[in-house]
């Protein structure tokens, strides 16, 4: 199976070790802003895709999230 | 040759031809020794009571390589020591310089190895005398000393150890076998796994130190790719006083929910503010300690942005010209034998450090602050006295002055700085606002321009005073990533973890962007570095295991106080090594396939030059004409059928993509360099302000 943002092989649930380590530091961090901003999942992924402070592999997660609408 | 009419002689050996001269001259009773050639070879004669010959080495002339030749074939786990020339390609001169060498030696009747005291000095020495000389390293003296000025190279030359240092040679020994074992073993594993895959080669390499240096890399790439930032704010307070404003910072120094940060702006919002509590402390500001290696090199990269490499290249050449001492150290000890107080008289020669050595020279005692480090064979670096005997380069200079500078700051007073905390009390909620000021500069004196100390003077406050809050700001902040390594922070990171040796850390660093696996000052690890990590860390992990490579480096190091024999540490690297390759060769296939993918990916990459600005979403990158060959720029969306853009190249010369955008247009940048001009930034938008600009100076200029 092969990851779906970067096609790299030995992928589990979709995504390759890089992107899956994204994966779940955007789910765990969305916690933090869910308490403090009180926003939707969507919004979330929009406010860090726009932050030049958001790591690479987690903007591309996050885009294939949107695009997709998986959670 | 000149030896023919001398009779028997010393014959010396040094690591390096500056070294070679700088000994010969102080032995030499005239303090002008004869210098000499044979075949293109220099070496120098001393006179004195008996002619002293001093023939220096190019650093290393032997390595370790495998018995049987060839280069493409693993495993290896049989070697010898062989002549450079032998096994290295392009070491030619090697030869010369040791058949110069053997005929010395056939003359003389005593022998003196007087390379660097260290491992690899000593292994430089040893290698020479017993297979250039023909096994005179049972006989040979020793020359100790960590300067090059003619009063400790006259000691170390009247007073030599009586023999070899064998410890330090057994243990030199083995650090160089294990090191080549898994060098060689496991580079040629990764590169013939991705030559046999794609048909082409490139040379990939690993080793016991790169392979863990490079773990850290990655592992710090992964958590800053991976970041997400989460909000918080911080509360400001502008606090006027004395027809002056100063920032005042809130209790809490981030607020985490939005509606609480919002509470406190709306409660102090148009509120005065009244001086609760004033906290003045003085504190002591200890002098620093002197120089390593490790910290000279940190310190030059923070202050000047120097590599590790640059900053030990450096202080190699002032070494060399005996205007430091040996640097290559990891002591933080100034043992008073270096005569702190000579040293002093002989800088206060030079007019810029004439007032401050005047200043240390008439304390009744100089005692040097110091670090817990030791080093058996060498103290801190201290610079000698000596000054500079040519004009020194601007990077030179700077490294020399950090040196002194920070030699006289050892011997400083502690400085005592004063800090003063203000509680203002806003509505019930805090805010504090705070001084700094040196009132003893002590040490900073000295160490100027090279210590900045932040002074914030506030006015005389008062408990219970009212104060005027101007204004009271909430500001949004995100959390940052962990900040990708620089080389001084990696080389900081390699120490604390103990691995590589203050001889081999920097040249690990380089060889981690030579080989392509880096990029960039803040240290970008490349898909290249990824994949061949993730091969490592799949099929061999124990060779990039921290702990594995920090536990064989203490066992080398015992070997050098001899609580472990050499023997024991070859074989069971050996042990370990074995099953490692074998995993490796019988993964070949997947592994090479794995890697030509990442080196195919990397070449092209390289090729990339940014964003193009005229469609928006292809890249600019340099390819290659099917139909001539020639190089041109052109939009990767051309094979799309979506853009045409396109550039004429210069076909001379290397070209590579800057990585920044011009500064006029904001277009991005390629680097040219032809061979015997100076190089140039090229922008490829033909209407750049900066082009038209440029045009405009040289009309001017031709008008003129």
């Amino acid at each position: 199976m092969k990851c779906v943002i970067c096609n790299r092989e030995d992928c589990e649930n979709g995504y390759c070790e890089l992107h899956r380590k994204a994966y779940e530091s955007i789910v765990k961090k969305y916690e933090v802003w869910k308490k403090v901003l009180e926003i939707s999942w969507k919004e979330y992924l929009s406010e860090i895709i726009k932050n030049p402070l958001t790591g690479e592999w987690a903007k591309e997660v996050a885009v294939y999230l949107i695009e997709s609408g998986e959670k | 040759m000149v030896r023919a009419r001398m009779g028997k002689y010393t014959l010396i050996i040094t690591e390096k031809p500056d070294a070679a001269q700088r000994i010969a001259s102080a032995l030499d009773v005239k303090g002008k020794a004869k210098k000499l050639e044979d075949n293109g070879v220099p070496y120098y004669v001393a006179k004195r009571d008996k002619d002293i010959v001093v023939v220096p080495a190019l650093g290393h002339l032997y390595t370790v390589a495998e018995e049987r030749s060839g280069r493409s074939y693993y495993p290896v786990f049989s070697f010898k020591w062989v002549p450079r020339y032998a096994a290295e390609r392009g070491a030619k001169q090697i030869r010369t310089w040791l058949e110069t060498i053997s005929k010395l030696a056939k003359d003389a009747e005593r022998f003196i190895d007087a390379c660097d005291y260290d491992i690899e000095g000593s292994i430089i020495g040893y290698c020479i005398l017993k297979y250039a000389c023909g096994d005179k390293d049972g006989i040979s003296k020793r020359m100790k000393y960590s300067t090059l000025t003619e009063e400790e190279l006259e000691k170390s030359y009247a007073e030599p150890l009586p023999h070899l240092d064998f410890t330090l040679i057994e243990a030199g020994r083995t650090r160089h076998e294990v090191d080549w074992l898994y060098g060689v073993n496991l580079s040629r594993a990764l590169t013939i796994a991705a030559r046999d895959w794609s048909g082409k080669y490139a040379t990939l390499s690993t080793g016991r130190v790169q392979g863990p240096t490079l773990r850290f890399l990655v592992a710090r790439e992964k958590a800053f790719r991976s970041f997400v930032p989460t909000p918080y704010w911080e509360i400001k307070a502008e606090v006027e006083m004395n027809g002056s404003v100063f920032e005042a910072e809130y209790e809490e120094e981030r607020i985490e929910i939005k509606s609480k940060a919002d509470a406190v702006l709306n409660a102090c919002k148009g509120k005065d503010g009244q001086v609760e509590k004033v906290d003045i402390r003085q504190l002591r500001q200890m002098p620093p300690i002197p120089f390593d290696l490790g910290a000279l090199q940190r310190e030059a990269y923070g202050l000047f942005g120097y590599t590790p490499r640059r900053t030990s290249n450096i202080a190699q050449r002032l070494y060399l010209e005996a205007l430091i001492s040996y640097p290559r150290t990891s002591s933080q000890k100034l043992p008073p034998a270096i005569n702190y107080k000579a040293i002093l008289k002989n800088l206060s020669k030079a007019s810029e450090y004439k007032k401050l050595t005047a200043e240390l020279l008439t304390k009744p005692e100089l005692k040097p602050k110091e670090g817990k480090k030791e080093d058996p064979a060498h103290p801190a670096i201290y610079p000698t006295g000596n000054l500079p005997e040519r004009v020194l380069d601007a990077s030179e200079r700077k490294v020399w002055d950090l040196i002194v500078r920070r030699f006289m700051a050892v011997f400083g007073e502690s400085a005592i700085r004063q800090s003063m905390k203000v509680c203002i009390n806003v509505n019930g909620h805090h805010f504090y606002l705070r001084g700094r000021r040196t009132l003893k500069e002590g040490w900073l004196h000295f160490h100027e321009p090279y210590v900045r100390s932040e002074e914030v003077l506030l006015p005389p406050i008062e408990e219970g005073q009212t104060i005027n809050i101007r204004k009271v700001s909430l500001e949004d902040k995100f959390t940052k990533p962990p900040p990708r390594y620089n080389p001084s922070s990696l080389l900081k990171r390699m120490e604390e973890k103990g691995i590589g040796t203050k001889a081999t850390r920097a040249n690990i660093i380089q060889t981690l962007y030579d080989r392509k696996y880096v990029r960039d000052e803040r240290m970008v690890v490349t898909d290249l570095g990824f994949e061949v990590l993730e091969v490592l860390e799949k099929y061999c992990p124990t060779v990039v295991s921290i702990k594995f490579t920090s536990e064989l480096e203490e066992r080398m190091d015992k070997i050098q106080t001899n609580s472990e024999k050499r023997e024991n540490v070859l074989v069971d690297a050996v042990e370990i090594l074995k099953p490692v390759i074998e995993e490796l060769k019988d993964k070949e296939k997947t592994i090479g396939e794995q890697l030509s993918n990442a080196i195919k990916k990397a070449r092209l990459e390289e090729r990339i030059i940014g964003a193009c600005p005229v469609c928006g979403t292809g890249k600019l990158m340099i390819l290659y004409s099917r139909k001539t060959g020639k190089r041109f720029v052109g939009c990767t969306n051309y094979f799309k059928g979506l853009c045409k853009t396109s550039f004429p190249l210069l076909q001379k010369g290397t070209v590579r993509p800057l990585g920044k955008n011009c500064r006029g247009c904001g277009w991005p940048t390629v680097h040219v360099r032809i061979r015997g001009k100076r190089s140039w930034t090229l922008c490829f938008n033909p209407e750049c302000p900066l082009k038209e600009e440029r045009r405009k100076r040289i009309e001017m200029r031709n008008m003129q």
